[in-house]
């Protein structure tokens, strides 16, 4: 059977396309769909699109920013607007994957992938979904947790809020092959402060489970305190806390575990 | 920009040349830059199938069961093609000169010996229908235990691999299963050495990862010949190996090369050739076989890896009295190049130093793992880094700066070298010198005064006494005869060597038969005719 491909004009139409087709898939930007379909996966049989212009929107004049699914790294890069979303922008793939992946794909890119979605679950965001009987927004932990059943659905949008400072926002990725390497781990952490003490500290994860995860005894390790040399340890010895890495070509889960610590602490204290 | 040192190599190139030094076009980067540069699969035929390969999911099991019936019904099928479908489906890269015995099958038939191993070729209309027709056959597997480790597959009792070497070892000239090197006596000179190291070395695979993936297409020309685009390294290699394999004169074929997109040694193994035109001889279509990425990663033949023990004995003064030295070559299911590795690796030791006493076994190992092939300097590469990461340990361990010490212990001009020939043009030394300068690196004077061509030769020239392992002497092996053999079958050979003899080999009689030429003798091919 030859694959179809079905184009919409909006989103909430490819989104009925592919809630009610199990086969159906949507095309971004191109590169976890078509590679899939390269290397033969037969259980694609229909392609979806949307030309929704809605979907490629950028809102980042205000405090929260928005991001439609459909917005690629390259554009990510091009706003100065979105300064603090640079690092992880440009942490993916080389220039053409940056020029075709989407903040939406991202979302579903299995390990070693899915370095954007580290960050954007540091910054708490909200993933903005269309099923097949409606729109509804989500938690993105809670989106992650439940990725696999959400392939009937299509993201719109994904958004969040700014950080206060680019202190408050940090991100690293650990590669084999720089700079666009597949992630041994990814890290994020957002850490605002409020009257001299951290309030609200996320750390993110990637690589260290089965999808993004948060470092949250990690997280109560900073809750309430300043970023100080006793503090920052103690997170970092927590930091393997409720990670499940598995093995893979760059790294095996034991090696995961040994630096997770370490490359949070060097996050946290800010060195290179 | 390239700096030709003439104090060094006055006699190394011809001044009148007018290229060194200069700015010189590639005469394909034109091609490259504009995107205008041809490859095999830029040709799209008219009728083109597409051919793709069931591969097996067991890194060792027998083949109980293939049922292909719903496979054959899938849409767009044109043909499945099994093992018994190829014509001569048993084979060795290097049977076109004699080396080694044929012990790979195309596609395999009664069992698999690495993960990924063809078993079936199918041939549809689209990519995607041969896709579709893949998942629909079933492959009932009987698992056999695995061996996974060089070390592991050399112990008795080991699961075999390969049955055409039950031992899981290459034999060379059909007897030996490893290549030794013997100069002078290593074991005594290691009694008496001031320190003496012993270190273990452990390479992984490396893949070529070419930008372009192996592929080839063949199509049906007049004359019942076949034009074949391929992106083959070895073209006329290729057109030979396909020759056998199809079991039809190599002037069947009209093959297409020369542009590839990446080869580095992971293009010779002409593994998309011969199921391509042997999917265009039995469905009269043109046929394309192109690996996708993750084939090419991951069952493409990468650089084999290698386990080396070095054992050395060094003196208070720096100088090394003796090294030892067994590698093993993981050459995966099959032999491909690795037996060649092997032999090129034994004539390297010890490396660029000249060292009295040299002990080297080095083995060709078959395991359960995707086979190992070709890539840039394989057989030296990985030997030459553990040796390095040796001398750096070395030298720490007498004190010495490692720049010194290398330069101490280089060769030099007119020194004997363990596989008994005399080393020329060395070099080493103004290697070191010139790296020790450009990175400001500070070394004393007399290693700066230091030169190859002087001091070498006189005592280090000599072969020294070595002692002979004991060992029944082997019958005369019976050569195994290919097509491309042209020789009378009565040909007389030369019986075996013995493992080297404390003086240098005299050449070995002509054999008395005719043959084409002269006869020498080679640690490759044994005794042949030139």
């Amino acid at each position: 059977m030859a694959v179809t491909v079905k184009t919409f004009a909006s989103a909430s139409e490819a989104a009925g396309a592919i809630s009610s087709d199990r086969s159906a898939r949507y095309l971004g930007g191109g590169t976890l769909v078509m590679r899939a379909l390269n290397e033969g996966d037969v259980s694609i049989s229909t392609i979806v699109r949307a030309s929704d212009q809605a979907l490629s929107r950028i809102d980042a004049s205000g405090p929260r920013i928005t991001l439609g699914a459909g917005v690629t790294f390259a554009r990510i890069l091009g706003e100065r607007d979105l300064a603090f979303l640079h690092a992880p922008a440009r942490s993916i793939g080389g220039p053409a994957v940056r020029n075709m992946g989407t903040v939406g794909g991202n979302l579903f890119a299995p390990n070693p992938y899915g370095d954007f979605t580290v960050a954007l679950l540091a910054l708490d965001a909200t993933v903005a979904l269309q099923g097949g009987f409606g729109a509804r927004d989500i938690a993105i932990e809670e989106f992650l947790q439940s990725r696999e059943r959400q392939s009937g659905a299509l993201v719109l949008s994904v958004s969040c809020t700014r950080p206060a400072n680019a202190e408050a926002f940090r991100y690293r990725k650990v590669a084999r092959i720089k700079p666009k390497g597949g992630s041994v781990i990814t890290l994020a952490a957002h850490l605002p402060v409020s009257g001299g003490r951290i309030a609200g500290a996320r750390i993110a994860l990637g690589s260290m489970a089965a999808t993004q995860i948060r470092a949250k005894a990690a997280e109560r390790a900073l809750e309430g305190r300043t970023l100080d040399t006793a503090n920052i340890n103690a997170a970092a010895s927590t930091a393997i806390e409720g990670t499940s890495p598995a093995d893979n070509a760059l790294g095996s889960a034991w090696y995961r575990r040994e630096i997770v610590g370490v490359h949070l602490r060097r996050l946290l204290s800010g060195q290179e | 920009m390239l700096e030709l040192r003439k104090d060094i190599f006055a006699d190394e190139r011809d001044d009148n040349l007018k290229e060194i030094g200069k700015g010189t076009q590639r005469q394909d980067m034109l091609g490259h830059i504009t995107g205008t540069s041809s490859y095999f699969n830029d040709h799209k035929l008219q009728g083109m199938l597409h051919l793709k390969v069931v591969r097996s999911t067991q890194a060792h099991a027998k083949l109980r069961r293939i049922d292909t019936t719903d496979a054959e019904r899938s849409a767009g099928v044109r043909r499945i093609i099994r093992g018994t479908d190829v014509p001569v489906n048993l084979n060795t890269l290097l049977s076109l000169i004699n080396f080694g015995k044929d012990d790979e099958p195309s596609l395999a038939v009664d069992k698999v010996r690495y993960k990924g191993e063809p078993i079936l070729a199918i041939v549809a209309d689209s990519e995607r229908e041969a896709f579709e027709a893949i998942a629909k056959v079933r492959i009932d597997y009987e698992p056999l235990p695995t061996v996974f480790d060089v070390e592991d597959a050399l112990k008795p009792g080991a699961p075999v691999v390969n049955e055409t070497y039950p031992k899981n070892a290459f034999i060379y000239h059909d007897v030996y299963d490893h290549q030794r090197l013997r100069f002078g006596d290593a074991d005594a000179a290691l009694a008496n050495a001031d320190h003496v190291l012993e270190q273990r070395y452990q390479m992984s695979p490396i893949e070529h990862a070419p930008t372009e993936t192996n592929g080839a297409i063949a199509a049906p020309d007049t004359n019942g010949r076949y034009v074949v685009y391929t992106s083959t390294q070895a073209l006329f290699f290729s057109v030979d190996t396909c020759a056998k394999i199809l079991d039809v004169p190599s002037n069947t074929f009209h093959f297409i090369g020369g542009t590839v997109g990446g080869g580095f040694g992971g293009k010779v193994d002409t593994l998309t050739e011969p199921l391509a035109i042997l999917g265009a001889m039995l469905t009269g279509r043109p046929v394309r076989y192109v690996f996708g990425r993750e084939e090419e990663m991951q069952y493409g033949p990468p650089r084999g890896a290698e386990r080396i023990y070095i054992k050395d004995g060094v003196m208070r003064d720096g100088r090394i009295v003796a090294r030892k030295i067994r590698a093993y070559f993981d050459s995966g299911a099959y032999t491909r190049l690795s037996s060649y590795a092997a032999v090129k690796c034994a004539a390297h030791l010890p490396g660029p130093y000249t060292i009295p006493n040299v002990y080297g076994d080095v083995y060709c190992v078959f395991t359960n793992r995707t086979p190992a092939t070709a890539m840039r300097g394989f057989g030296v590469t990985a030997m030459d880094f553990a040796i390095e990461c040796q001398m750096d340990k070395l030298a720490n361990l007498v004190g010495m700066d490692p720049m010194e010490f290398r330069i101490l212990n280089a060769y030099r001009d007119g020194d004997m070298k363990a596989h008994r020939r005399e080393a020329k043009n060395t070099a080493l030394i103004e290697c070191v010198q010139v790296a020790a300068e450009k990175a400001k690196w500070p070394i004393r004077d007399e290693f700066r005064r230091a030169s190859s061509r002087k001091d070498g030769g006189g005592s280090r020239a000599a072969i020294p006494p070595t002692p002979t392992d004991v060992r029944a002497r082997p019958a005369a092996p019976a050569q195994q005869r290919t097509t491309y053999d042209r020789a009378p079958v009565t040909a007389t050979r030369e019986p075996p060597r013995e493992p080297p003899p404390p003086t240098p080999p005299p050449p070995p009689p002509r054999p008395a038969a005719p043959s084409h030429g002269a006869t020498r003798f080679s640690s490759v091919f044994g005794t042949r005719r030139r």
